[in-house]
């Protein structure tokens, strides 16, 4: 079970996260929303241990995470927002690596990169820079590396950034399918109808705070909205999107 | 220059700015590199290598030394301008001909392609006679001075200076131009995948052939060695020579049956000029749609690859990732040639130094203190070079994947990178400098030597690595820290003296059972305690990705004060 407790991140003296405590439970899939800009990113950096929180603490299991960063990494898999990838590397070059890193054994490690590369179909190209990668082959890349050691949490930002309709409605029963064998599922996303389907309880954030956190059946009875995408309008839209296209149009018009 | 380019329309100046600031590979740097400082320690190297030079003017003035020494500097100052603007050449390999993201931000964008080229030629431009004005501030003075004085009091002097100036110009523009035509000859003949690949041996070819002509090239001083059939070929072949005709031309001193030399550098110059003009504007014209034809990927087939494994699963993987980033990666490329490069060519002086008469063979029956320094200078060129490398990030953005793997103490990375150190700097030299003693006879110092030269490689590599927790390509770099000018001249003043010091205690040594075993015995108990002392840090060690605090990254430097500290609110 992964457990935020009060975690804030000050950057000289700008709350981006400030007071958030949710928990992320074994068998769920648990949605993190907020506006751009709104901490999300910077929580999960937090989670994985990129970047230190000013304040607060974070379990994994009951114990806190920066007591044995090392072997809570073991069981960490992430796929950031942005494919930042060794782009002089081909596909299998960098999984491989990845592979290395993580001390696998080499026949389990070549066996299943192999195979995911097939499933994920980037088995033909897996010997081309990754340089030559589409944004969506490169979001794969990123989603092997994150799967290929079979982590205890999974952190995805963004996951379906990129990727095709085929393999976008594949990913979201990957995730449930890693929701089900009881692995703790953290994913954020901007597809609010994506996550309406497939998470068990979803966290928003706004301003780097948490303004809602239960199942998605409770806040709409709570809040009488009809969809998920109501209540996030709700909870953490403040601006009147259809007068700002109008303002936009006008500009350029002018 | 500057100035000139405020004239210039709105566009132009705009893209001469970005191409200029791209000399210096942007991604590299991080919050605090001060790109100017840095440059500037360059134009302090080149100044006073001018000074000196001008202060053989004053000894050939003060000495009353005859002619064949004025021939003699007048082509070194000569090569030595073609060497500079060859290596600046190389190390801007890329910067004028059309770049994929050039291409792909410019293209959509109402710019034309004439515009792109001239900024970039502005851009080139500009460093170059930067280099031209640093390298000749003070021999441009007061050679025209020595030389011109004696042909015509000041007159001449003018007369003289404006030669020295045109001939270097000319000299430093046919190099440079000479470079464009070939690069420019490869990219419009061949598939644009392969002139790639060509190109990428061509620079690290053109680089070798650079430095390599400059300290072996002989000097040809007197009036009779020019006219030597022997030495016709020579003087044929080697541009230096043309330009040193040149300017004896120009300043009305060079014999009448040299005149062909003087001409051959005009037309040189004249071929050069237009053949880079010329491929230039075809690439930019034609070769433009090419690259964006291109497709973004091409199928690769390969044949499944098991090498043997080195090391545990980390080293194997900072391994292969290394040697990737090296082979792949055109800028770790150049700067490791550059090393490289400099170490061969000082080798090669040490064994030509060494050698009865000067005459320089690379075939030796004995071992001598040429061989031993040479041996020692490669191994230390190639520790510091490839040390170097390991400091410049491949891609600063995707180390957070090495950051979220991390889940082996720091120490095991560091143990990772010094073996790495071990077998791509070490093992290189060590086996070259093995296969190269084959020959020598009797081959049992030549042997003891290679333990000393392993040895040698142990301390340098514990040496360099004190204080690199470092995954290498991986973190950030501050190239304004590197105190080029001071680096400069200690290793003139230090390092040289104390190889050519040390390779003649090793040489009596070899021949002294009891002084080899005392030297044998202190190079392991040094090394050995930086082991030791290496691995009782490395315990507490953290590696680290970023030059600076994190905070001051994600500020994007914004905030000074407590920050600046590494100190977050």
């Amino acid at each position: 079970m992964l457990e935020l407790c009060h975690i804030s991140k000050h950057f000289s003296g700008i709350a981006a996260v400030d007071d958030v405590s949710f928990v992320a439970r074994p068998g769920e899939v648990t949605g993190y929303l907020g506006p751009n800009g709104s901490g999300k990113s910077t929580t999960i950096k937090m989670i994985i241990g990129l970047i230190e929180m000013t304040t607060g603490h974070i379990l994994f299991d009951g114990k806190q995470i920066g007591d044995d960063l090392r072997e809570y990494k073991r069981r960490t898999g992430y796929v950031p927002e942005e494919p930042y990838l060794y782009t002089h590397l081909s596909g299998l070059e960098y999984l491989t690596m990845v592979a290395q890193l993580r001390r696998l054994p080499v026949q389990e490690s070549t066996t299943r990169i192999d195979a995911l590369l097939q499933l994920f179909s980037l088995h033909g190209d897996r010997h081309a820079s990754i340089s030559g990668y589409s944004k969506g082959m490169r979001q794969k890349i990123l989603l092997i590396a994150a799967l290929i050691h079979n982590p205890d949490l999974l952190l995805l930002d963004e996951p379906f950034s990129g990727l095709d309709v085929g393999s976008a409605l594949m990913l979201r029963s990957l995730i449930r399918e890693m929701a089900s064998r009881g692995k703790v599922v953290l994913f954020s996303s901007h597809e609010l109808d994506t996550v309406e389907r497939i998470s068990t309880r979803v966290v928003i954030l706004h301003r780097g705070r948490v303004v809602a956190n239960d199942s998605i059946e409770r806040l709409r009875s709570l809040m009488k909205a009809p969809n998920l995408e109501a209540i996030f309008a709700q909870l953490a839209v403040e601006q009147d999107n259809e007068a700002i296209a109008r303002q936009v149009a006008d500009i350029i018009h002018a | 220059m500057h100035k000139l380019v405020e004239f210039m329309p709105e566009e132009f100046r705009l893209l001469y700015r970005q191409f200029f600031l791209r000399i210096v590979d942007l991604e590299a740097l991080s919050a605090h590199a001060d790109v100017i400082g840095y440059l500037g320690q360059f134009a302090g190297v080149f100044i006073m290598l001018s000074l000196i030079h001008a202060l053989a003017a004053y000894i050939y003035v003060s000495g009353g030394i005859q002619l064949s020494f004025a021939w003699h500097m007048e082509q070194y100052l000569i090569k030595t301008m073609m060497l500079v603007t060859g290596l600046f050449a190389v190390l801007t390999w890329d910067a004028t001909f059309p770049d994929k993201r050039d291409i792909y931000v410019l293209s959509p964008l109402p710019v034309s392609s004439h515009t792109i080229l001239s900024a970039k030629l502005a851009a080139s431009g500009f460093v170059i006679i930067l280099l031209i004005a640093t390298l000749n501030i003070g021999s441009g003075l007061a050679w025209p001075l020595v030389l011109g004085l004696p042909l015509g009091g000041w007159s001449g002097v003018l007369r003289c200076m404006a030669a020295y100036w045109c001939t270097m110009v000319a000299a430093s523009l046919f190099l440079f131009c000479s470079v464009l035509t070939v690069q420019g000859l490869i990219a419009i003949s061949l598939p644009r995948r392969a002139s790639l690949r060509v190109s990428a041996v061509l620079q690290l070819g053109a680089f070798v052939l650079f430095i390599v002509v400059f300290f072996l090239q002989p000097v040809v001083s007197t009036r009779s060695e020019f006219a030597s059939p022997a030495n016709y070929h020579l003087i044929d072949r080697s541009p230096t020579y043309w330009f040193f005709g040149l300017f004896n031309w120009l300043i009305g001193t060079l014999p009448e049956e040299l005149n062909w030399m003087a001409e051959r550098a005009i037309i040189s110059l004249g071929l050069a000029v237009l053949g880079a003009t010329s491929s230039l504007a075809w690439c930019y014209f034609r070769t433009m749609r090419k690259i964006l034809e291109e497709p973004d990927i091409v199928s690769v087939r390969r044949v499944a690859q098991k090498g043997a494994r080195l090391g545990n699963s980390l080293t194997f993987a900072v391994t292969t990732f290394s040697i990737r980033c090296l082979v792949r990666s055109r800028q770790h490329r150049v700067v490791l040639a550059f090393y490289a490069g400099i170490g061969f060519a000082i080798a090669l002086f040490c064994v030509k130094a060494t050698t009865a008469g000067g005459s320089f063979s690379l075939v030796t029956h004995s071992i001598d203190s040429g061989f031993l320094m040479a041996t020692a200078v490669m191994m230390s060129f190639a520790v510091v070079g490839f040390r170097g490398c390991f400091a410049l990030p491949i891609s600063l953005t995707a180390n957070w994947i090495l950051r979220t793997t991390q889940i082996q103490p720091s120490e095991s990375y560091i143990r990772a990178t010094r073996r790495c150190l071990l077998l791509l700097a070490v093992g290189p030299v060590w086996i070259g400098s093995a296969a190269f003693s084959v020959q020598l006879r009797p081959y049992g110092p030549a042997a003891l030597h290679l333990l000393v030269l392993a040895l040698l490689g142990c301390i340098l590599v514990d040496i360099n690595l004190r204080n690199f927790y470092k995954v290498p390509f991986t973190c950030s770099y501050l190239p304004g820290k590197s105190n080029v000018q001071l680096g400069f001249w200690v290793f003139i003043l230090l390092f040289v003296p104390l190889t050519i010091a040390a390779a003649r205690y090793e040489l009596r040594a070899l021949s002294h059972p009891g002084r080899y075993v005392w030297m044998v015995s202190v190079l392991i108990v040094i090394d050995a305690a930086l082991l030791i002392s290496n691995r009782l840090r490395a315990k507490e060690a953290v590696l680290y990705y970023e030059e600076n605090p994190a905070e001051v990254i994600t500020t994007l430097h914004l905030i000074s004060g407590p920050l600046r500290n590494g100190s977050s609110e």
